[in-house]
């Protein structure tokens, strides 16, 4: 068997007028944890349905878990998790009766559904909420029940369709806390967010946007790839400054952060750029210094370019 | 198909079922209400007509044939009119819906032994009051009149001579005529089919609402054993319902039951099986719980009344007919009238459960056809 435990060859959903997803293609390899960035209405959902086996592709192929998706869909739904935003959890059923549940459809047995639950108890904090409705437990806590539900059955790959959407940042970085040990212990997982911060947490990263793959690789190639220089610096009358940087050919993006603003340049020097322009119209810099190019800078680059060019 | 996955759903079910104290209250409270409603309220024995009374003869024969009407009980003399336009007034305003006019010269015509005319007026507008308003006081015109042919013969000292055709009637199996007894039976099938048919459309629907349906897409589980294990808890809700209406039927309304209970509960899981199908089959068209509620109620009101279970299905137009032989309550109604008061056996139903199991497959293949695990 291949060590991609994910393919997607071109893969597309029309429903009916509407290209939901137009043209998706990537690997995903054993034991990585896999991000699927996007903004919403890219085709993030769309795409991991289809790799679910629930939804039919209009086009192209995928495989999971060595299945094909559109003709082996339930050998692919006993070997994979799967947690969506809503956290569909029954909202009038207690934590315990939630797991029992999810245990009695995965056809776990008697034995190992008694271990597996209380591992999940304890691994989560949940024991002392086991006789809870799910309906009434915080953002953060449902999420955990439902996390908890996705891995009972222990599946070597893991869906995640935006797990984190709506959860306080707390809860959301004990949430990849426990994704990085599933990854550790030898889970697969793929993760749909729209959160930058999420993305740089993956091992590596597709971007989607408009129904197609605009980039694969690690956080690192991706932003590489992307040539960005980027620099932070104080300046007077800043809303000004950033309407001066906008209108210079060679900068990429402005921003503001605060007192900052955080201007970014494709394949030049962001600092000489920077200064040139602005002092060509007389306005004073004060600190001024080179910063890392992050993935949200590579992400909304690609984005205002791709959203000119198709304009 | 496993049994472990069916019972984790049925059991879920149960759970959720236990936690939704409304619903699981309404299915025990709305069987006993309706059965209230219905066997005391429905009565459709005409009785206590509304009469009024021209007489413009003033004699004593024509007071005396009131007397006779309003002693059948069937008329209930609410005043005396003066004219033709008065009794018009009183049945437009509804005072009255029967007025009997009496000519002058009623009287003289009895005594003389001319045929002597007498007039009844019937509002129309309510049909089932016209058959028997007429039907009553034409049988008693007749009775009078062979009363008064006998007396005039036994006068002149003739004997009267026998009817040459004696009808003697006789009603089987309900004999007071009691509405309750004939109401009572069929209202199981009516209360199966409202609450069999919404409880599985929203069951299903109601996943499909709050996301979980999707969560269940994507398990292992497959559509038989969701929809076995989802129907499973309210089959048992059937039953109960079931037993609730004939029991309560039978203490508060003396309604009989005759027959085998045994071949009746057997019968009726074929019945609540055919229901739960066609609810599932609503569940696949419908996206939400409220659009599921609506269909179940438009589903409902063509089974009260093209079913038998108020109207006689035998005086229904042919195409209504094979319209009616396509629902589930049309044939259980035969079955539970038949059971419970005439006492039919087997061979007597057969019929009605073939045509109950074909319409079962049907319903369940529509329904596995269009239940598919899949979005979109």
């Amino acid at each position: 068997m291949s060590d991609d435990i994910i393919v997607a060859e071109g893969l597309a959903r029309s429903f009916g007028e509407l290209v939901a997803v137009r043209d998706v293609s990537f690997r995903v390899r054993r034991g990585e944890i896999f991000g699927v960035l996007g903004p919403n209405g890219a085709g993030k959902s769309t795409t991991i349905r289809m790799l679910c086996g629930i939804l039919d592709p209009t086009g192209g192929r995928g495989t999971v878990v060595g299945h094909d998706i559109a003709k082996e869909p339930e050998a692919i739904k006993a070997r994979i998790g799967y947690m969506t935003q809503r956290f569909s959890l029954y909202e009038d059923l207690s934590v315990r009766e939630n797991l029992d549940f999810y245990a009695g459809i995965y056809g776990l047995s008697r034995a190992r559904r008694t271990a597996r639950i209380d591992e999940v108890l304890d691994r989560t904090g949940l024991r002392a909420r086991t006789k809870q409705l799910s309906g009434t437990l915080s953002g953060g806590w449902k999420q955990r029940v439902a996390l908890a539900c996705a891995t009972l059955h222990e599946p070597p790959l893991l869906f995640l369709d935006e797990p984190t959407a709506g959860v306080d940042p707390v809860s959301r970085r004990d949430f990849w806390e426990q994704i990085h040990r599933l990854a550790a212990a030898g889970t697969t997982v793929l993760v749909t967010t729209h959160y930058m911060d999420e993305a740089e947490r993956c091992h590596r990263l597709s971007f989607i946007f408009r129904g197609a793959v605009l980039d694969v690789g690690t956080p690192d190639e991706i932003v590489e790839r992307r040539g960005l220089d980027v620099c932070e610096m104080r300046v007077d009358e800043a809303t000004r400054a950033a309407d001066l940087l906008r209108a210079a050919p060679e900068v990429d993006e402005v921003a503001h952060y605060g007192h900052v603003i955080r201007v970014s340049v494709r394949n030049a020097d962001a600092v000489a750029v920077a200064r040139r322009t602005l002092d060509a119209a007389g306005l004073a810099i004060g600190r001024c210094e080179r910063a890392r190019a992050t993935v949200e800078d590579a992400f909304v680059s690609m984005v205002r370019e791709e959203g000119a060019a198709r304009a | 198909m496993s049994l472990g996955r069916l019972l984790a759903v049925a059991r879920k079910e149960l759970l959720q079922l236990r936690r939704d104290r409304l619903t699981l209250a309404m299915m025990a409270v709305l069987p006993v209400v309706q059965l209230l409603l219905f066997g005391y309220a429905i009565n459709t024995d005409v009785r206590h007509t509304p009469t009024v009374v021209l007489d413009d003869d003033h004699g004593a024969r024509g007071r005396s044939f009131v007397r006779s009407m309003e002693a059948t009980g069937f008329y209930d003399i609410v005043g005396h009119v003066r004219d033709h336009g008065e009794l018009a007034t009183a049945l437009r305003a509804g005072r009255a819906k029967v007025g009997v006019v009496i000519p002058a010269g009623f009287g003289a015509d009895v005594a003389r032994g001319t045929p002597a005319r007498l007039q009844l007026i019937v509002d129309g507008s309510d049909p089932q009051t016209v058959a028997s308003a007429t039907n009553t006081a034409a049988s008693l015109a007749a009775s009078w009149g062979s009363d008064l042919a006998v007396e005039r013969l036994q006068r002149q000292g003739m004997r009267a001579p026998a009817p040459a055709i004696r009808l003697e009637p006789l009603t089987w199996y309900n004999p007071d005529l009691r509405t309750a007894t004939f109401i009572v039976p069929g209202l199981v099938g009516v209360i199966l089919t409202m609450t069999m048919v919404m409880l599985t459309a929203m069951a299903i629907t109601r996943e499909r609402e709050r996301g979980t349906l999707e969560q269940l897409i994507v398990s292992p589980v497959r559509p038989i054993e969701l929809v076995a294990g989802k129907i499973l808890p309210y089959i048992l809700i059937g039953y109960v319902q079931m037993s609730l209406v004939l029991g309560v039927g039978h203490l508060a309304f003396h309604v009989p039951i005759v027959g085998s209970l045994a071949l009746l509960y057997a019968l009726a899981a074929l019945f609540i099986a055919a229901n739960l199908a066609l609810g599932l089959t609503f569940s696949t068209v419908a996206q939400t719980q409220q659009q599921a509620m609506q269909m179940s109620f438009f589903f409902l009101l063509p089974n009260i009344l093209l079913s038998g279970f108020m109207f006689p299905w035998e005086a229904m137009p042919r195409p209504v007919q094979m319209l009616s032989q396509a629902l589930p309550l049309t044939h259980f109604l035969r079955i539970v009238r038949g059971i419970t008061l005439k006492g039919a056996t087997w061979p007597e139903v057969r019929v009605e459960v073939l045509w109950l199991a074909g319409v079962l497959a049907w319903f369940t293949l529509v329904a596995s056809v269009r239940f598919r695990k899949k979005l979109g």
